[in-house]
């Protein structure tokens, strides 16, 4: 757990503080994700945490000990810290990068390379092909996944990651943000995640912590952010589909019309969906079927129907909300 | 001056090379010397505790050259005399800054976020001195040695004007007694000393720099 008590940090020789008394806390094994344009003073806060740098004023603690009790060393070696310029030992391979924690934790040489292949192959690196090569034969997506790596090798139950997946493409991201959830439900960390990219920290954030100019402006989980903007800067953040991105978030379930199995109504569908899928799914479906309404199953049962009116009527009814 | 090439063959094979041992040792105790205190110093100059007093130490080595080592000599004559060790500190005072600077600037020069990031996970400040910021900085260093050492191979031929031995010996005979071929024996000898520490630490330096810097 991480909490931060009015945290401020006012940098040397300036006037405008980097971070203004923010207060905020996380709960173990949950992605709070930080979110805001450049400068809001993310990387800022993921560093106060891990004392990379002192608060001006404020408390934080980490799993209900203030920071400034621990010694700082021992306190990073217990939380894993992706960088935002990635900051590979240029000197050392792949395999000592990322064994560097462990081999500081003093862990045997034989746990510590399997250790390290085992993480290559989660970051979706090949062991074999890198863990010899040097820093600057790698790409820059390459780069940043070993980065990624080296944080979790000594499998610190905190994480804080600043734009992990920034070197990369869409899709690739895409596809490191799915893997690394589903990492997440197995090993359920504490997690600080940095992004300015709204539709990540909608995917990956239990919370969202929207940051400007150094303020928290809002915080809540993604469903709350995005149906409860709290004002303008939020709401031209999320962007002009805000009704998409719900649809994103709500699951076909929570909209759907509770049928029977084996009534009139659930026979009448011709094309089906799984109830914990997305209502964005539900429009897929419908489209790709040409059909206004899609059956909504649990297993192989019928549980509900959701229709293209009842979709509409409650985008309406959160676009209402907006105005 | 008249030249004999009878006298310059004479001069190249008999009288000069006793003193090529001689010349090589007044380059490289004062080098030996000049590198133990520049670098440690230059480390510590980029200390965050002593980082204020670079400009003051620099300044200091910077005097060190400017000024000539026969300067250096007559003021410390009335405590050292003349001789051989007036001479090696005069010298070592002369080397200290090609090695001072270069220290400063390799570790300068490693990246901030390298050195961040190794802070960041964990490594105290010895640690990230010692595995990081030395390692990547030390082809540098090295190449700061190496123009001390060339440096110092030339203006070493001045210590046998107090009495200090070396291959001076044999220019300033030949000054003395008219001969050019005693003066082109001890100049290029001195040539080949200087040429040939630069090819071996030359060597040195390419062994210490990783793969990634070439
Ligand atoms: N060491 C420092 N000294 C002075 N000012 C700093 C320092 N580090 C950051 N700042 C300032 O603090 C503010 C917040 O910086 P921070 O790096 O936290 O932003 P960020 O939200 O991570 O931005 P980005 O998305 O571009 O990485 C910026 O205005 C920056 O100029
Ligand atoms: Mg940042």
């Amino acid at each position: 757990m991480i909490q931060l008590e009015l945290v401020k940090k006012v940098f040397p020789n300036t006037t405008v503080p980097a971070v203004d008394e923010v207060t905020f806390s996380i709960n173990k094994g949950n992605i709070c994700v930080f979110v805001g344009p450049s400068g809001c003073g993310k990387t800022t806060i993921l560093r106060m945490i891990n004392r990379l740098v002192e608060p001006t004023s404020g408390n934080i603690y980490v799993d209900g000990e203030n920071i400034l009790d621990v010694d700082s060393d021992e306190l990073r070696r217990r939380i894993g810290y992706v960088i935002q310029q990635i900051g590979l030992l240029p000197h050392r391979t792949i395999e000592q990068n990322v064994g560097l924690v462990p081999r500081l934790l003093k862990w045997s040489e034989a746990k510590i390379k399997q250790r390290v292949m085992e993480l290559l192959e989660i970051v979706g690196l090949d062991p074999v092909e890198t863990a010899w090569k040097y820093p600057y034969q790698l790409s820059g997506g390459q780069m940043q996944r070993a980065g990624v790596a080296r944080a979790l090798a000594a499998d610190p139950p905190i994480m804080l990651m600043d734009e992990p997946f920034g070197a990369v493409d869409p899709i690739v991201r895409g596809r490191l943000q799915d893997e690394f959830l589903r990492l997440q439900q197995e090993v359920k960390k504490t997690i600080c995640f940095v992004t300015h990219d709204i539709n990540e920290a909608l995917k990956m954030g239990d919370y969202i912590v929207v940051m400007n100019m150094g303020k928290l402006v809002q915080k809540g989980t993604p469903m709350e952010v995005l149906s409860n903007p709290a004002n303008k800067f939020v709401k031209d953040m999320i962007g002009d589909d805000r009704g998409v991105k719900l649809l994103d978030l709500t699951r076909a379930e929570s909209l759907m019309t509770a049928v029977t199995e084996g009534s009139a109504a659930a026979r009448d569908c011709s094309c089906f969906l799984d109830a914990i899928q997305p209502v964005k799914m539900a429009l897929e479906v419908m489209m790709k079927n040409d059909s206004d309404v899609v059956g909504i199953c649990r297993g192989k049962e019928v549980v509900g129907t959701l229709s293209w009116t009842e979709i509409k009527k409650h985008i309406h009814k959160i676009s209402g909300d907006q105005e | 001056m008249n030249f004999e090439l009878e006298r310059f063959v004479e001069a190249m094979l008999d009288r000069s090379p006793p003193y090529i041992l001689e010349h090589l040792q007044l380059v490289l105790i004062p080098l030996g010397i000049a590198t133990a205190i520049a670098f440690p110093v230059g480390v510590l100059l980029t200390r965050p505790r002593f980082r204020r007093y670079t400009g003051r130490v620099m300044s200091i080595f910077n005097a060190g050259q400017t000024i000539p080592p026969l300067a250096v000599i007559a003021v410390f004559f009335p405590f050292l005399g003349l001789g051989y060790w007036p001479a090696v500190i005069a010298l070592t005072i002369y080397a200290l800054l090609p090695i001072a600077r270069n220290t400063l600037a390799g570790l300068a020069a490693v990246p901030r976020e390298v050195k961040d990031a190794a802070r960041g996970m964990g490594m105290t400040e010895w640690q990230i001195l010692s595995q990081v910021e030395l390692p990547l900085s030390l082809p540098v260093v090295m190449s700061g040695i190496k123009t001390s050492a060339v440096l110092t191979a030339g203006t070493a031929a001045l210590a046998a004007l107090v009495g200090g031995k070396g291959m001076g010996a044999v220019i300033f005979a030949g000054i003395n007694f008219f001969r050019m071929e005693l003066i082109l024996a001890g100049t290029i000898y001195i040539g080949i000393i200087a040429v040939l520490l630069d090819r071996v630490l030359t060597f040195v330096e390419e062994k210490m720099t990783p793969s990634y810097m070439k």
